[in-house]
């Protein structure tokens, strides 16, 4: 098996677009929330978001028509052909190249299913329009990536939900490892849209002003949006080519709770954490930071930090939620999270936890980096991934020196 | 050969039923059912192969499932179908090492449809019933098959629309190969409602064709072929090669044909297999002219213009992602009922509206006398 390295980091997020923007963010502490622009919000008792307000995808992509395509797959496109930029691969030679993508996404085009249910009440099944229609398949996620770059080999939209990107990030690491491809660009995308909000609303886990990840007054999860994606290569394409090398893919774990569809099950969290060490060859002690799924929900906290904590003993290694910074980005949350941990080994930082003030005497002792970045040596960084359907996926990364 | 899968088992619900055979007769005589009265909404027309009188309860009882949508009801008894049509047995011991991998266009288009619009109709906008909110996200059916089955695997949903099987094939073989389960529920979904049905009648009036819309799941108990032969078993099929790729589509017609004729030539050497050995193409024909035509290009470059063609949206209809599920279902059924040969060797053909195209070489056998290579 080839040893597969991320190269190129292409965040699109409400704290910042590329990059600098992001790793900027990230260290300052930004927070990306605010009142919700892109659905009339009116009636909803809480109104604010991620969203990202300067997405302009006309600035950011080059070939796909941006009127051809949804807001989640263009926020894919453009988060890949950032990932592509940073990491200065020739843009011929890529399209040449046994080249693909797989994107993670929790709901698609919703979007664009939003404005034909809104088409549809008012003027019929009959009158809607076959070219938005057309736009719908969650497949495009993906297949946006392939068309704007030219790449020819697999385009893979995997729906798992809130760990969608984590999943699309380890298949992207087997078909690079495997020799299946030679480069991968993989991440996640999702809308902020009303039929998640409510829901979100509707379960209890909806916050109404900010997301406070393992604080003991946690309330609840902002919805966000945004596109994410790493540029996968081998470490020996990285190194020949003498890319700069962020981090190396080290390996990741699934499994599923198989218990229930929203409640998540600290038992197989840690089964799903041993699994993702033991498929990355670390042993836990070697982790120096994880970056939390932390969406801030009373029960996923708790869950998360209990399953930490029996894997890891009394001191787990500090780990800290940037759903704080970003809302909660569904289908890229990990891919976010991945970006932010290759930005943590290769800068040597900690993300915070913002909005952090009373420490959870119910929760096992951990480190939530609270409210300020942390200069930190991290050689090992452990991303957390869980979903609806008990979709679990952690994915590990270290530094390649 | 190390890295082939075996199929050894399957469920399918199709128009025509539930069951290979029911599938294998609908491929000689298609027929159609009357749909007028199964939704409130309008339909763009009366017929349609749905399986209309389908109820969740009477496969599946009713604990558990009162909350199923017409996806997630489909993709659960396909799983339950295809356990009980293998010899795979699910314990404590390897329920951990048994995955799920389902196919999809958007989820069940339906149940996210209507909750949005409870969103734009009720008093409040956020009067939506909490339950249902699973349904209205992709990965529900792949979650509610794991808790029904207590499959703890690695549990995936991919959304591929027309090209979703042969992805979800090539994803399960990476889990099988790098050793993330031994035994995966692999396959794809379509459900038949007014969302769907509008959608195929859309996109007709975008690229031609006139087929009716169809609903459907199959369902494959898949493994590592050289694990089954080692253990003493024999597939019902072995899935030799699948190849996938996105093409140019605007560049007149030709890029996707190109692209096909790639993946095709592809997945044959890959496959050992040479043009000549192949007995049958199923092919993804839909009335949809300059995706049919560049799909035929690319067979008659590969295969020649006399490989006889299976067109089984004929009897299934258009049923999007869960198309090249039941493509791969009536080769399989076609082994069953014999009017495939032990040991022939078949090809998949599969593309979409934005360019993405694929191939997969596949080898079945009857299970009751077929030596099973």
């Amino acid at each position: 098996m080839r040893r597969v390295v991320v190269t190129g980091l292409g965040p699109v997020s409400s704290i910042g677009i590329g990059v600098s923007a992001y790793s900027q963010a990230l260290q300052e502490g930004v927070s990306g929330v605010s009142p919700i622009t892109s659905f009339d919000a009116t009636g909803f008792p809480y109104s604010i978001a991620g969203e990202v307000h300067d997405f302009d995808p006309e600035q950011l992509v080059k070939r796909i028509e941006t009127e051809e395509w949804g807001r989640t797959s263009l926020f894919a496109a453009s988060a890949a052909r950032l990932a592509v930029a940073d990491a200065g691969i020739d843009e011929d030679e890529l399209a040449r190249s046994r080249a693909g993508s797989c994107m993670g996404t929790t709901a698609g085009e919703s979007q664009v299913l939003e404005r034909m249910a809104a088409d549809r009440l008012s003027a019929g099944y009959a009158e809607l329009d076959p070219r938005l229609s057309r736009k719908l398949s969650a497949a495009r996620v993906s297949q946006a990536v392939n068309r704007e770059l030219r790449l020819t080999g697999d385009a893979v939209t995997l729906s798992t939900a809130c760990s969608a990107s984590n999943y699309a990030l380890g298949y992207a690491f087997d078909l690079v490892r495997s020799g299946e491809a030679d480069y991968m660009l993989a991440g996640g995308a999702d809308s902020v849209c009303r039929w998640a909000h409510a829901g979100f609303y509707r379960l209890g886990a909806l916050t109404e002003k900010a997301c406070s990840p393992f604080d003991a007054n946690r309330s609840g999860i902002i919805t966000g949006e945004g596109g994410a994606a790493l540029f996968l290569e081998t470490l020996e394409s990285a190194t020949a080519r003498g890319a700069r090398i962020y981090a190396e893919v080290l390996g990741y774990g699934l499994n599923c709770d198989a218990t229930h569809m929203v409640a998540p099950d600290k038992d197989s969290i840690a089964d799903c954490i041993r699994l993702a060490h033991k498929n990355a060859g670390i042993e836990a002690s070697s982790v120096d930071y994880i970056c939390a799924h932390g969406t801030g929900t009373q029960s996923n906290d708790a869950v998360e930090a209990g399953a930490v904590a029996e894997v890891f003993g009394e001191q787990p290694p500090p780990m800290s939620s940037i759903k704080s910074m970003l809302g909660h980005t569904m289908g890229a949350a990990s891919g976010h999270g991945a970006i932010a941990s290759a930005l943590a080994i290769n800068e040597s930082f900690l993300p915070p936890t913002i909005n952090f003030s009373t420490p959870d005497p119910a929760l096992p002792a951990i480190d939530p980096v609270p409210n300020w970045a942390k200069a930190a040596r991290v050689d090992v960084a452990q991303v957390n991934g869980f979903a609806f359907g008990g979709n679990n996926a952690i994915v590990v990364l270290g530094s390649a020196a | 050969m190390t890295d082939t899968m075996a199929i050894t088992g399957l469920g399918v619900l199709s128009g025509a039923g539930i069951g290979a055979p029911a599938l294998a007769g609908a491929l000689s005589a298609p027929q159609t059912t009357d749909v007028s009265e199964m939704f409130e909404e309008p339909l763009p027309g009366g017929q349609a192969h749905a399986l209309a009188d389908f109820k969740v309860r009477d496969h599946l009882g009713r604990k558990g499932t009162s909350f199923y949508d017409r996806s997630t009801a489909f993709g659960v008894v396909a799983c339950q179908e295809a356990l009980a049509d293998s010899a795979l047995e699910v314990d404590d011991e390897n329920r951990t090492r048994v995955g799920i991998v389902l196919g999809t266009t958007a989820g069940s288009v339906k149940s996210s449809w209507d909750y949005t619009t409870e969103t734009l109709t009720q008093e409040r906008p956020y009067l939506v019933n909490p339950v249902l909110f699973p349904n209205a996200v992709m990965n529900c059916t792949a979650g509610q098959a794991a808790i029904r089955h207590n499959l703890r695997g690695p549990n995936a949903t991919v959304a591929g629309g027309p090209l979703a099987m042969l992805n979800v094939l090539r994803y399960s073989r990476n889990l099988l190969n790098c050793g993330y389960a031994d035994a995966l529920l692999s396959g794809s979904i379509e459900e038949f409602g007014p969302q769907e049905a509008w959608r195929v009648h859309h996109a007709q009036s975008l690229e031609g064709g006139d087929l009716l819309p169809g609903e459907g799941a199959a369902v494959f108990v898949i493994e590592s072929a050289e694990a089954v032969r080692a253990a003493g078993r024999t597939p019902d099929v072995e899935v030799l090669a699948v190849e996938t790729g996105v093409f140019d589509p605007a560049s007149a017609g030709s890029g996707l044909a190109d692209g096909l004729t790639l993946c095709l030539s592809r997945a044959l050497e890959r496959a050992g297999v040479t043009a000549g050995q192949v007995s049958t193409v199923a092919t993804a024909a839909n009335g949809m002219t300059r995706l049919d035509e560049a799909e035929e290009a690319a067979i008659n470059a590969v295969l020649g213009s006399d490989v006889p063609r299976l067109e089984v949206k004929e009897a299934t209809g258009e049923t999007s992602s869960a198309s090249g599920a039941l493509q791969l279902a009536a080769l399989l059924a076609r082994h069953r009922g014999g009017e495939a040969g032990d040991g022939d060797i078949s090809v998949i053909t599969s593309r979409d509206e934005e360019g993405a195209a694929g191939a997969a070489v596949i080898r079945g056998w009857n299970r009751a006398h077929g030596d099973n290579g």
